[in-house]
């Protein structure tokens, strides 16, 4: 079954369009969501919870669609967008007994099993809580609720690696058993390279690959070469950098010929963000 | 909607808020004071307290991450605005009476708290509920615009009110004079001052909802 499967997303705003955003995540796998900043990851997660109001297409969660089923989809999609920046003052105590009344399948032993496992105070408030303290803290109320959906919005974003670390392993403890799946943004791309099993890459509003982790990076190859190789493969790059030593470039993998004696290596995660909006920038 | 209802009290309310017309109505003691002053200052000073804490807490977006409809939400909202003016009212009525049995000889320029007057108040803030609710659901957010243009509307209402009251000696004599002692009258004066509010809180309500369909949560 597919726990996400958007298609055909069209949100047009007066300086940034989302363009026929579609991709699937199969039930119980990490799907990695990356873009630069201002790329659209957060306007298609919040087109995802029918936060904002879409001009065309369709997204399904669990197999029913959101618009029409938002309120039981909600039940079953836990989120976490950056940390947990609301009633900051209050005790998390507090917070959950407002919070849980929302919720049919809410269970409070699973609840404290994981304020037990992440160290979380109930007594504290949530301003005194670190930033992947406010993460763990959105985790285990999704987790509560029995959320067989968890969407993150760049929960990675200002964690030291310690903390992105212990968080990816939970990710991956997470989705074991297959039941959830989890969406997670970031432009931290090396954490996705630990943890993630697909990769969904959006840029200026467009989704450019959507595929398995290792299909996705293989799928585009750096080249490096001194200058005057160049002009052979110029035209295929999708964009390229000039240093003292030659260049180096993106091409896709079809559009590259071995039989060249350019160097080639297969790109990682950030790298492949890099020459793509080296691109955009290209055409400014 | 009752989760977003407890939700405001117990997380959104500042619980000052909840004991304040306890302390300011008060007010309500000074003998012969123009008394549509003390449900107004549920406008000036409790609203925008509570509506400036729930931008600053990011209220919208908690709300939103919840399994609730939108319109739910504007409900619930509007059901907690309804609880904390009809605290207000009723405890300024309380004070009320004791005013009426401390002073019973005291002559009235602006309006007596009997009964008919409370039925005014009811007017004032459902004009109130139907200029403010309408517009901050255009946004959610934004209520500065929304909050002057409903406080004045409601003083307005009170300002004319009033001034019909000390220059008709009829309208005078309903509120103040012999009229102030005939019960049936003060209560039908009373009842139709609560269908109006009730009346005009459920249009309020109903275009807020409507707007509010339309608003993005970013």
């Amino acid at each position: 079954m597919l726990a996400i499967d958007i298609r055909n997303l069209n949100k047009k705003y007066p300086n940034f369009q989302l363009r026929d955003v579609s991709f699937q995540l199969e039930k119980g796998y990490i799907m990695g969501f990356i873009g630069a900043n201002g790329a659209g990851k957060t306007t298609t997660i919040r087109s995802i919870l029918n936060m904002i109001h879409i001009d065309s297409g369709e997204v399904r969660i669990l197999g029913k669609n959101v618009a029409e089923h938002e309120i039981e989809l909600k039940q079953e999609i836990g989120y976490a967008f950056g940390g947990f920046e609301f009633y900051t003052r209050s005790k998390i105590k507090t917070l959950t007994d407002v919070i849980k009344k929302f919720y049919a399948n809410w269970n409070e032993e699973t609840y404290h099993s994981y304020l037990r496992r992440f160290k979380l105070d109930e007594n504290k408030k949530v301003a005194e809580l670190s930033t992947g303290m406010k993460v763990k803290y959105s985790l285990a109320l999704a987790l509560s609720h029995g959320a067989k959906l968890v969407i993150l919005d760049e929960p990675t974003s200002g964690l030291d690696p310690v903390a992105r670390d212990d968080l990816l392993d939970i990710f991956q403890e997470l989705v074991l058993d297959g039941e959830i799946s989890i969406l997670f943004s970031t432009h931290i791309t090396s954490d996705l390279e630990k943890c993630a099993d697909y990769i969904t890459f959006i840029d200026n509003g467009q989704i450019i690959a959507s595929s398995e982790k290792h299909e996705f990076m293989e799928a585009y190859r750096l080249l490096s070469g001194s200058e005057s190789q160049l002009n052979q493969v110029k035209a295929q790059l999708i964009s390229y950098k000039i240093n003292s030593f030659g260049f180096t470039g993106l091409i896709r993998a079809k559009d590259f010929d071995p039989s060249t004696n350019l160097k080639a290596a297969t790109p990682s995660l950030e790298e492949i963000m890099i020459y793509f909006a080296k691109k955009e920038d290209a055409y400014v | 909607m009752y989760n977003l209802v407890w939700k405001d009290l117990k997380l959104g309310i500042n619980p000052a808020f909840l004991l304040f017309p306890l302390v300011l109505n008060a007010l309500m003691l000074i003998p012969g004071w123009i008394y549509f002053i003390v449900p107004m200052y549920f406008c000036w000073i409790t609203m925008p307290n509570i509506f400036g804490g729930f931008r600053a807490q990011n209220d919208l977006m908690f709300t939103a991450m919840m399994p609730v409809t939108k319109k739910d939400i504007v409900k619930a909202r509007v059901s907690v605005i309804v609880i904390m003016e009809l605290l207000h009212l009723v405890t300024a009525m309380i004070y009320g009476i004791f005013t009426l049995r401390l002073y019973p000889n005291l002559t009235y320029y602006f309006f007596a708290p009997h009964m008919g007057f409370w039925g005014l108040c009811f007017v004032m803030l459902a004009i109130y509920n139907l200029v403010f609710i309408p517009l901050f659901y255009k946004t959610a957010y934004k209520f500065g615009g929304a909050m002057c243009a409903s406080i004045t509307a409601a003083m307005l209402f009170a300002g004319v009110a009033q001034w019909v009251g000390i220059q008709s000696p009829r309208v005078n004599d309903i509120f103040n004079g012999s009229g102030a002692d005939h019960t049936a009258l003060q209560l039908s004066l009373l009842i139709a001052g609560i269908a109006i509010f009730i009346a005009f809180t459920l249009i309020a309500y109903r275009i807020g909802a409507k707007r509010f369909l339309k608003v993005e949560i970013l």
